[in-house]
């Protein structure tokens, strides 16, 4: 039991990681953006590029070596997914959202492709790997680097919402969350903000990328596209534009799944979470924790 | 409002209709000419996108040793072989407009097939045309299931397979089975004939059949239901992408039991996605592969001098598959379907990489050549050859 519960909070936390990045955009710019996961993906080979460059790396390392990597490629994603909005997403700003969305797909095959082209279709090992022994703790096995991810993971959540309720630049995203026109008019500048989103939100997906990579080792150009839709998943349950919703969100589609695994089966999995998706987008659209939309007349 | 769309749409489906007519008018052209001396089209469907994209080349590559040798000694019937390859992506949509695609080209035989389910829908299309389809990896017992005349699978069939695992572990003493697959039409086959062969009484019980979802990263909640039936044998039936890291969960949740693999995750990338100590022990079913092979080593190295890398899975059979089809057409003196469908059913012991070959009336080998590997070293090498 405690075993499950552990299970769906690892899984739960890299969830929670990407799908912060949809949630934050969505929030400020109404744009689902799908070639999110493929930030996740870029994020995998920056760092497996990375370390390449740094070279072998001994295991008492290991960790501190990671670290690096990540903020390194926190950085790297982060200033991809700043391009991405220059180039893809700025000039339809006016644009219908379908237009928009429609980029966002092409975006994403353009990103999952472009890698292939680059890095080749074979999957990739991570040099360093992160295995360890495993503890037992009340019952479920658990390992020392499973808590450090999930200790990174928090911290790097706890950090971004700080950010987003404590800080100017934080009230600036909020502002233009609320009304983007008015924002702009009271002198803030709306382009820099919506930049500055999505360098966080990329560079918390490239944060899930290399830490999926060194924990699980195997990376590949279409890693990102079932986290993508996983996230998306995470984010509408836990309201979609809420900051805590969605944290709350990815733990709980983590628990879900592992559960559903156990009760019903793994062929069952899938279909139990995203069952709960179109359960949540009939019944209580705006999430757990996402705010009542107040019909404006 | 919804006529501006459409309108601006109609100069593409003209051009689309014009290319489409210019192509087959070409083509027309094409089909004419070459009777006599032009060069005898293989066409090729394998995976060189998605998530099976890395076996692609080593089969299309294998293929193309196979023309320039038979190429070299001057052809066949005095005419050229030429490689057509088409993408299936592992995935049905892409394997119908791939084999569409071959079959307008005018390829003579069919020597592609990786992924059961994405090669499955391509046999009407190939039987539609006449061209006999030589299948040199895609093994589900669904692909001969249908008794189609065409189609001949140079793989070992699922239920061959399944015999060989259920053969090496009632040897090895096992009493509790776990199998696993990922849903896919091939891998679901074994698993579900390996379940059958193991539920007869006596020997080793299958105690569950786990699924899982390819392409995930994460198989812990699967791992968890695995060890809660504390098996000592876990028959694993898919890809070698979600088997390393299936392989290397369980050993981190302290699985201390026998592994073994089916031929889908006999690959290098396995051992490296698994790493060298998850991986060491780990058996697998498999038919021959070049390593496994007395005398191969000359092959070997004619294809690392030729592509710079080492041969992978189902490079020897693409070979094989390359080379029964020049047979064939030699022995049927032309390229017309039928006559090179009774050459095929006629051939008995053409010297292939699993052995002379014979094929059984329902077009399968008659002996599926499935042994046992083991990870040794970090390298698949010989355990038994089940004979």
């Amino acid at each position: 039991m405690t075993q499950l519960v552990w299970n769906g909070l690892f899984v739960g936390s890299f969830y929670a990681l990407v799908a912060l990045g949809y949630s934050m955009v969505y929030g400020i710019i109404k744009l689902l953006n799908f070639a999110h996961g493929d930030l996740y993906m870029l994020g995998a080979f920056a760092g497996f590029a990375i370390l390449g460059a740094v070279g072998g790396v001994s295991a008492s390392m290991a960790l501190p070596v990671l670290l690096m990597v990540l903020v390194a490629t926190m950085l790297l994603t982060g200033l991809a997914g700043v391009a991405l909005e220059r180039i893809a997403y700025r000039p339809l700003r006016g644009a219908p959202r379908l237009s928009l969305l429609i980029t966002a797909v092409g975006a994403s095959f353009a990103l999952e492709y472009g890698m292939r082209a680059a890095a080749g279709a074979d999957p990739r090992v991570y040099p360093v790997r992160l295995g360890g022994t495993s503890l037992e703790v009340l019952g479920a096995r658990l390992t020392l680097q499973q808590l450090v991810l999930v200790g990174v993971a928090v911290a790097l959540m706890v950090g971004l919402n700080t950010l987003i309720t404590r800080t100017r630049e934080g009230r600036a995203m909020r502002a233009i969350a609320l009304d983007p026109r008015t924002s702009s008019l009271m002198g803030v500048d709306v382009n820099a903000v919506i930049s500055r989103t999505f360098f966080l939100g990329s560079a918390l997906a490239g944060a899930a990328g290399v830490m999926a990579g060194a924990y699980y080792g195997k990376i590949d150009f279409l890693m990102g596209f079932l986290i993508g839709l996983k996230a998306f998943t995470a984010a509408v349950i836990g309201g979609i534009g809420n900051i805590p919703g969605t944290m709350l969100g990815g733990l709980l589609l983590g628990l879900l799944e592992s559960f559903g695994t156990f009760w019903l089966g793994g062929e069952w999995r899938d279909v139990f979470a995203f069952g709960v998706l179109i359960l949540f987008l009939t019944v209580r659209p705006t999430g757990l924790l996402g705010e009542r939309v107040t019909e404006r007349v | 409002m919804r006529a501006i769309p459409l309108k601006s749409l109609t100069p593409l489906v003209l051009l689309g209709l014009l290319t489409a007519g210019c192509g087959q008018g070409l083509l027309g052209g094409d089909d004419q000419a070459p009777k006599g001396n032009g060069p005898i089209l293989l066409g090729m469907l394998i995976p060189q996108s998605g998530s099976e994209a890395a076996i692609g080349p080593y089969m299309s590559n294998a293929a193309q040793l196979a023309i320039d040798e038979i190429n070299a000694k001057g052809g066949v019937l005095g005419r050229k072989l030429e490689l057509k390859t088409a993408d299936d992506a592992c995935d049905a949509q892409s394997a119908v407009a791939g084999a569409n695609k071959l079959v307008t080209e005018g390829v003579n035989v069919s020597v592609g097939g990786y992924c059961s389910g994405a090669t499955l829908p391509t046999l009407p299309i190939f039987g539609k045309a006449n061209i006999p389809m030589i299948i040199p990896a895609a093994n589900s017992q669904e692909l001969v299931d249908q008794k189609l005349k065409h189609v001949f699978l140079i793989n070992g069939t699922g239920s061959q397979q399944a015999a060989a695992a259920d053969k090496w572990m009632t040897k090895e003493g096992a009493k509790s089975v776990v199998l696993v697959h990922d849903n896919t039409s091939y891998s679901k086959d074994i698993a579900l004939r390996t379940k059958a062969l193991l539920d007869a009484p006596g020997g080793a019980d299958a105690v569950l059949v786990e699924t899982v979802t390819p392409k995930e990263s994460d198989y812990s909640a699967n791992v968890t239901n695995i060890l809660a039936k504390k098996p000592d044998y876990v028959y694993w039936t898919g890809y070698f992408q979600e088997g390393g890291l299936i392989v290397r969960q369980l050993r981190q949740a302290g699985y201390k039991g026998h592994i073994l693999l089916g031929d889908g995750s006999v690959s290098p990338k396995f051992i490296e996605i698994a790493g060298n100590d998850a991986a060491e022990g780990v058996y697998a079913t498999m038919t021959q592969t070049p390593d496994t092979l007395e005398g191969a080593e000359n092959w070997i190295a004619s294809y690392k001098k030729k592509f710079g890398t080492d041969p992978g899975p189902y490079s020897n059979q693409a070979y094989d598959a390359v080379r029964l089809a020049a047979e064939a057409i030699g022995k049927a003196g032309g390229t017309d379907g039928t006559k090179v469908v009774a050459a095929l059913e006629g051939i008995d012991g053409f010297p292939m990489f699993s052995g002379p070959l014979k094929f059984t009336p329902e077009h399968t080998l008659s002996n599926g050549g499935f042994q046992i590997l083991v990870v040794k070293g970090g390298k698949f090498a010989l355990q038994d050859s089940l004979k």
